[in-house]
């Protein structure tokens, strides 16, 4: 039949019109994966009796190195590098030794992405090992933290502390203390091993992760002040209102009264069907309301 | 009876064309993103001339110059920088002026450890702002930024992404990192004429050349 012909199309029309109206919703979906998968990894050398030594760092399963640190003595940390995060493995040499020469050291360090790691020489010379570090890089809002890494072999228990707040007590020779929160400051660091003290000044601010290394220096105890990472001590809140919208696209508007207008249409359309229907079915109808 | 079968076919006749042109004004009008984005010829700069400097060690950091502007040549950038602070609500200011970008002074400074915070305008009122074309950056490309003793930092976008303001990554973005970083953030996604806001902010990471 016509009739019903025309309505299906008029509601298969509305239908697709329907469809087209849901279609810019499905475009303004975010993509909100912030990960580049890359991490931190450093190397650092904090064996007082171990001479210079060439650090190598090896993809896992790859014996072409990616990064290789030569002549690293005792005290020196390299800056963080990044790399995809994966499997590798970190291999120390004597300094000017051959590449291809079998390692003295080596450890392998998974490397997760959004992590950061320091893999160090630790250790007397002759009980040499290389241990991997976490390092972090979140602080609790408005403080830093800080923790302490004991290099001294001179001076075997130390005692940290920062202004009046201890952070760390009888930490032994090669070995590391938990990290600790402390308020944002400049102020001295005192190392006190026996009767013996060293005081240095350190600005700890918010927002950043430091390590403090104490090392033997050539007149007694040297503090080493890592700044492992920084962000904004004071995170602004929420979003940024940087726009004023002058090349914004405008508004669409609202779909109502397109809508009206192919109501109306389709009751148009309806009423004259049904009559065309009318007077086409029932002619007899119409002949007596023409008398 | 002759009269009414005209009448009829008529009306339904002009429901069709009324239905055809409510769809028609109603498809056309659904698709306001293909108004087309003034692109005009802004060419690519040439990159900044000066000593780059090199990555600073994490071993008792030297103080680092102060930013004094940003070159991305790429997408014909060059701007002084100012200095912003946050809102008395705790929000991040923005430059008054849509044609130049700010730096952040409670994150670090560019060229040091962690991640330094560059704001800057998509747009004004009228017409495009200094970073109209900042999503435009892709994983690669370079930014400078000159510091006040005259040298350079080069960066290297290594992230490009969008976020609704009301899911805003303020750990990613603001929080620590263990090399220097650069957060170039504008305005981007739907405008809400209602609020007269962007609902989405545009975040291009970088890290320094070493």
């Amino acid at each position: 039949m016509k009739l019903s012909r025309i309505i299906r199309r008029l509601v298969m029309l509305l239908a697709v019109s329907a469809l087209l109206l849901g279609l810019p919703a499905a475009a303004t979906a975010y993509a909100s994966s912030a990960s580049t998968g890359t991490g931190w990894i450093r190397l650092a050398h904090f064996s007082p009796n171990t001479p210079a030594v060439d650090v190598y760092l090896y993809s896992f399963g790859n014996s072409n190195a990616q990064i290789v640190l030569d002549h690293v003595a005792y005290g020196t940390v390299s800056p963080y590098e990044s790399v995809t995060a994966g499997d590798y493995s970190v291999a120390m040499r004597a300094a000017g030794a051959s590449p291809t020469s079998p390692p003295v050291l080596s450890t392998s360090v998974t490397i997760q992405a959004g992590h950061a790691y320091t893999v160090a020489g630790m250790g007397p010379e002759s009980g040499l090992r290389l241990q991997v570090l976490d390092d972090a890089l979140t602080t609790p809002v408005g403080q830093s933290l800080v923790r302490v890494i004991q290099a001294s072999l001179k001076q075997q228990v130390v005692t940290v502390t920062f202004g009046s707040t201890v952070l760390v007590s009888n930490l032994h020779f090669a070995s590391v203390s938990s990290y600790q929160a402390v308020l944002p400051g400049t102020d001295n660091v005192t190392v006190t091993a026996g009767s013996t003290s060293v005081h240095s000044s350190v600005t700890l601010a918010a927002g950043t992760v430091h390590t403090l290394v104490i090392l033997d220096g050539a007149n007694g105890l040297e503090v080493v002040n890592l700044e492992d990472a920084s962000g904004s001590g004071q995170a602004p809140a929420g979003g940024v209102s940087t726009g004023f919208g002058g090349t914004a696209p405008h508004g669409p508007g609202s779909p109502v009264p397109w809508l009206a207008v192919i109501g109306a249409g389709a009751l148009l359309a309806l009423t004259g069907g049904l009559r065309m229907r009318r007077s086409g079915l029932r002619p007899h109808r119409q002949l007596r309301t023409g008398i | 009876m002759p009269a009414r079968r005209p009448a009829a076919l008529f009306s339904l006749a002009a429901g069709l064309v009324v239905i055809a042109g409510g769809t028609a004004g109603l498809l056309l009008t659904r698709h306001p993103a293909q108004i087309v984005r003034p692109v005009a010829g802004v060419a690519a700069l040439p990159a900044p001339t000066g000593p780059i400097v090199a990555p600073p060690q994490s071993a008792d950091p030297r103080p680092v110059p102060r930013p004094v502007s940003l070159t991305i040549p790429l997408i014909g950038v060059q701007t002084s920088l100012i200095t912003l602070g946050l809102t008395s609500s705790g929000a991040l200011q923005v430059p008054s002026s849509t044609a130049v970008a700010g730096w952040y002074t409670g994150s670090p400074k560019p060229g040091a450890i962690g991640s330094a915070i560059i704001v800057g305008h998509i747009d004004s009122y009228t017409g495009p702002g200094v970073f109209f074309r900042l999503s435009e950056l892709r994983p690669g490309d370079k930014v400078f930024v000159k510091r006040a003793d005259g040298t350079l930092v080069e960066f290297r976008v290594t992230l490009v992404q969008t976020y609704l303001k009301d899911r805003f990554p303020t750990q990613a973005v603001y929080g620590p990192t263990p090399d220097p970083e650069l957060r170039l953030i504008t305005c981007g996604g739907a405008f809400d004429y209602a609020t007269r806001h962007y609902l989405s902010n545009i975040v291009v990471y970088a890290t320094e050349v070493s």
